[in-house]
């Protein structure tokens, strides 16, 4: 799907933008973050340097609270080791840090994720013999198990919302309510939240299901059931996902992501 | 002992091999490419993060399978010659998650069987395995919780540990800068390390500020002084990743079969160290822009580099 342009009063902006904008909005100043790659570490470093520049960022090859200034292609990027309260372990960010419980926010990506917020990073097809073998769970299984709030970033597409994913990388709500709780996870009833281009969805702790919370402006509710493999709930109080500020946008576009790898350049301005 | 003499004497055809550094950082290449000369066959690669270290064996047909968490190259893509690999079934892959992967390791430096751990439960990952894995796992009841599962995994000792650091000792008393991902504890749980090194310092500096080192001489069993030893990965406060180096790899890989040959032909085969892989690649000027732009990072911080 093309993501189309939205006009804000102070110029134009488009949708993957506030994509990351309204992600990093879910980020509490203060909160304990367990950082992926890619889309989670720009709405992360945007967050830190707008409404959040208290929230402890964890990355899983060993940086505990560092200051990011550049955003880092990758969790063994330098650019993500600067100023950190400490430069430890992967065992000790997964282990001491994520197991023991003292994260708030695991905030990843995703090639599938499924009506029950699973999610699948390892292949597409059968995993014996996979169409395409995909990296794998990474330390995202480790972070689906054990945070509190589960925070995912994806560019909205079918295929990547199918309802049941292929393979169970990282568990959400597996296959519906109590089913954590079966399984022996300390993590009950997690919220899950999804943000694309299109919508932002949360997990009901009862239900273990997606429900539609905010569309994107200009965005229908048919617009996401078109591009949906499951018909996600829809919340009583939808709301639309508010315009970026002038400073949002700013920041995004100057210091977080300046050679426009995140966003591509030229479409909007 | 130099590098030819450490392969030679510690990586051998059939050996469990445990990689170093993540992603694009601080892998161990210098012996990658050594490993590439001498052919050691039929290999079993594990780590957390598999990256192009991994590839470039698995490209050179030395692979038999691998353990880890993840193969890839992040923004860089796919490891292409392990995924085409993985796909034709010509390798196998153990999946596990990086947590699950350490835990092993974790297990295996302190002389146990098994770890246990609260990841993976409910997931496929315990629903999938490799062929040749005999039992990848097995769950109990939490002893002192009744009715609370508990994932047990096996302790996990490489024959043989390949790192790349930013100093040693002669003696292999090992400092490393920055993140250590998981090689504390593979290292310790390894039979053999082999370690590669920016700077060669005095025993003297180690032992009058022994809290610095990450991890003593008792586990190393060869340190070999190898300049840039971790290109086109970088190496925290040495040098930045070489992001041109990385991308023409990718297409190599990406592209395959003739492409991986040539690669291997001309970086590793047609080399007769390293050293002249580095000339290669750009030589001095190409080298000195990557430590410039690792200095401005540092610099940017008001860091000491």
């Amino acid at each position: 799907m093309t993501v189309g342009l939205t006009r804000s009063e102070h110029g134009s902006y488009d949708l993957d933008e506030l994509m990351i904008i309204e992600a990093a909005r879910h980020i509490r100043n203060g909160d304990v973050v367990m950082v992926g790659t890619g889309l989670p570490m720009v709405a992360t470093t945007l967050a830190m340097k707008t409404h959040a520049p208290e929230l402890v960022a964890v990355i899983e090859s060993g940086p505990i609270d560092p200051i990011i200034m550049q955003t880092p292609i990758s969790v063994s990027d330098p650019r993500a080791m600067h100023e950190a309260a400490r430069l430890g372990s992967l065992r000790e960010v997964l282990g001491c840090v994520l197991q023991r419980g003292l994260v708030d926010i695991g905030f990843i990506g995703g090639a599938q994720i499924d009506q029950f917020g699973n999610i699948n990073s390892t292949v597409i097809g059968d995993y014996r013999s996979p169409k395409v073998r995909l990296p794998g769970s990474g330390g995202a299984n480790d972070i689906a198990c054990h945070a509190r709030r589960l925070l995912i970033i994806v560019s909205h597409e079918k295929r990547r919302f199918p309802l049941k994913c292929d393979y169970v990388t990282s568990p959400g709500y597996l296959n519906g309510p109590g089913a954590r709780q079966r399984a022996g996870l300390k993590v009950l009833t997690p919220t899950i939240t999804v943000v694309t281009n299109l919508v932002v969805m949360e997990t009901d702790a009862e239900t273990g299901l997606f429900c539609v919370t905010k569309l994107m402006p200009g965005v229908d509710l048919d617009a996401v059931y078109g591009n949906t493999g499951f018909r996600p709930g829809v919340a009583s109080t939808l709301e639309e996902v508010a315009p970026p500020s002038d400073r949002d946008l700013e920041t995004l576009r100057e210091e977080v992501d300046p050679d426009g790898v995140y966003v591509k350049r030229g479409k909007s301005h | 002992m130099g590098l030819r003499e450490a392969v030679g004497r510690f990586v051998f055809d059939g050996a469990v091999v445990g990689l170093g550094g993540q992603n694009i950082g601080r892998c161990a290449m210098a012996t990658v490419h050594e490993i590439i000369r001498q052919g050691k066959r039929d290999l079993t690669l594990v780590g957390c993060n598999l990256s192009i270290s991994m590839d470039l064996l698995v490209g050179a047909d030395l692979v038999r399978r691998c353990e880890g968490g993840s193969g890839n190259l992040e923004r860089f893509g796919s490891t292409f010659c392990w995924r085409r690999k993985v796909q034709s079934g010509e390798i196998e892959m153990e999946d596990f998650s990086h947590l699950g992967m350490v835990s092993r390791f974790l297990a295996g430096e302190m002389g146990l069987p098994f770890m246990p751990t609260k990841s993976l439960l409910g997931s496929d990952i315990l629903v999938h395995k490799a062929p040749s894995t005999v039992k990848k796992y097995e769950i109990i009841e939490n002893p002192w919780n009744p009715g609370e599962a508990v994932v047990l995994l096996p302790a996990l000792n490489p024959d043989v540990s390949i790192i790349h650091v930013q100093k040693s000792d002669s003696m292999g008393n090992v400092i490393i800068g920055g993140f250590t991902t998981h090689e504390p504890e593979m290292v310790r749980a390894s039979r053999n390390t082999i370690v590669t090194c920016e700077e060669i310092i005095e025993s003297r500096q180690i032992r009058s500020d022994p809290e610095r080192t990450t991890l003593p001489h008792i586990y190393i069993s060869a340190v070999v002084h190898q300049p840039w030893g971790a290109h086109p990965t970088s190496t925290y406060r040495y040098y930045d990743f070489d992001a041109e180096h990385l991308r023409f790899y990718q297409e190599c890989a990406r592209a395959g079969g003739e492409q991986v040959k040539a690669y291997l032909d001309r970086f590793v085969f047609g080399s007769e160290s390293f050293q002249d892989y580095l000339e290669k690649v750009g030589g001095k000027e190409r080298l000195l822009q990557l430590e410039k732009a690792m200095k401005r990072l540092c610099a940017s911080k008001g860091e000491n580099p």
